[in-house]
């Protein structure tokens, strides 16, 4: 009787999986994904691509869409360039963010800001896949045929306060982000695609300097 | 003792009322006239040409709080049942505040960062949109005076007043100041109404360095 208890609950737990995230199957073995993906990621020194981000506000039925240019390079470099429908520069280097609104130039340590360390370390870890590793986060993995899912679940109290989840697709074929899902807790949600990705162009120091 | 104390405190009493009820004794506006009485009337309901008729708009949005500066997208936008919901957020996505207006004047907080759940600002910024939304506006508690050149629509509120200034014929919005009744503690202006939406609106607080800029964004 146990064991059909059982057997019913494990199929059920898979369903529910199903219906959590429409066409993706969990992932049973996390540490060989983990070395997988590790591996692939430690071979990726630089991602140029576009982005279009759209954040879906539920009770509003509205969504925001904005449009930009992204760059990553090792170690812990990001510059975000925002560009449509507004003006909006964004550059993470190490533990320094540089903000462009308008004609408003600001310089932060990530050291004074939380909200600002924790982009920054969601956005460099997502990049540089060290996303695993994180502590602030319980993860659990998903897959198709074509990608894999993994959800990102705050278990610090910070983060917690901050989102629900965040969720980052990855391709298949090369194991880069092809898009980063906030889930905030109000119910609303922010996606982030990178589309026209090239991994490993050579991209100068300078677009990342932060004078 | 008690001769001391009854000067005391009708002196209070007089201070309290210059505060809060009587918008004549207040020094800024002093030399107010009431235009009926210089015979060019001019009709409390021509305010209610510059009420912005929000369908939704998009504002990029610039705040300025006690030296530090902050940025993000205020999404504003008319619901079905006549309230009025102003979204903030960062341009990553990141919701600050989610609150309605309700068409009755009621205001409601549906989401709140923890940074900024405070009483104190959260009903600074709840008056600050109220005085631009121009929803919790009795026109029939309102007056109009003059001083010069300019026209003073005065609507009581709870706790002081506020003043919507226009030019003297009142085609033209100057500004909008929330008072003690003593004295101004936030301007406000809008400008460049297309379809019923100002283009451009700031909030100015003078008693603390905090100033709320918005510029709309077409989408």
């Amino acid at each position: 009787m146990h064991k059909i208890i059982l057997v019913i609950l494990f199929l059920a737990s898979g369903l529910m999986s199903e219906a959590q995230y429409p066409g993706y199957s969990p992932v049973n073995d996390m540490a060989k994904f983990k070395t997988t993906f590790t591996a692939a990621s430690q071979k990726t020194t630089s991602v140029k691509a576009d982005f279009t981000q759209d954040k879906n506000l539920s009770m509003l039925s509205e969504k925001i869409t904005s449009r930009g240019n992204f760059w990553f390079k090792k170690d812990s470099r990001v510059r975000m360039e925002y560009n449509q429908p507004f003006k909006y520069l964004m550059i993470l280097n190490r533990d320094k963010v540089y903000i462009k609104d308008g004609q408003k130039e600001s310089r932060v340590s990530t050291r004074s800001n939380k909200m600002f360390q924790q982009i920054n370390k969601i956005m460099v870890d997502c990049m540089q896949g060290t996303m695993l590793n994180n502590t602030d986060f319980k993860t659990m993995i998903f897959e198709n045929r074509n990608s894999s899912l993994v959800e990102l679940t705050p278990v610090t109290k910070a983060m917690k306060e901050l989102f629900r989840s965040i969720n980052v697709i990855i391709d298949k074929k090369d194991f880069s982000v092809t898009s980063i899902q906030m889930l905030e807790l109000s119910g609303d949600n922010t996606i982030m695609r990178f589309t026209n990705k090239e991994l490993n162009a050579a991209l100068p120091d300078t677009l990342f300097d932060i004078k | 003792m008690l001769h001391f104390r009854i000067p005391y405190l009708i002196l209070s009493s007089c201070l309290l009322a210059s505060t809060w009820i009587l918008p004549g004794c207040t020094p800024a506006h002093k030399q107010m006239q009431n235009p009926g009485s210089t015979g060019s009337a001019v009709d409390i309901n021509l305010l209610q040409k510059f009420k912005p008729a929000f369908t939704v708009a998009l504002y990029n949005t610039t705040v300025e709080v006690a030296g530090n500066h902050l940025s993000g997208l205020l999404l504003i936008k008319k619901m079905p049942d006549s309230s009025t919901r102003m979204v903030f957020s960062n341009e990553m996505g990141f919701t600050f505040f989610d609150f309605e207006f309700a068409a009755d004047g009621t205001f409601k907080v549906y989401s709140i960062i923890k940074k900024m759940n405070k009483r104190s600002v959260i009903k600074t910024l709840q008056h600050d949109f109220e005085l631009v939304l121009m929803n919790r506006l009795e026109y029939s508690k309102a007056s109009v005076n003059t001083n010069e050149g300019l026209t003073y629509f005065i609507f009581p509120q709870t706790r002081g007043f506020n003043y919507y200034i226009t030019n003297q014929s009142g085609e033209e919005l100057v500004r909008m100041e929330r008072s003690t009744g003593k004295k101004t503690v936030v301007e406000a202006i809008m400008k460049n109404y297309i379809a019923g939406i100002p283009d451009t609106i700031g909030i100015t607080h003078k008693t603390f360095e905090f100033t709320i800029g918005l510029k709309r964004i077409e989408r």
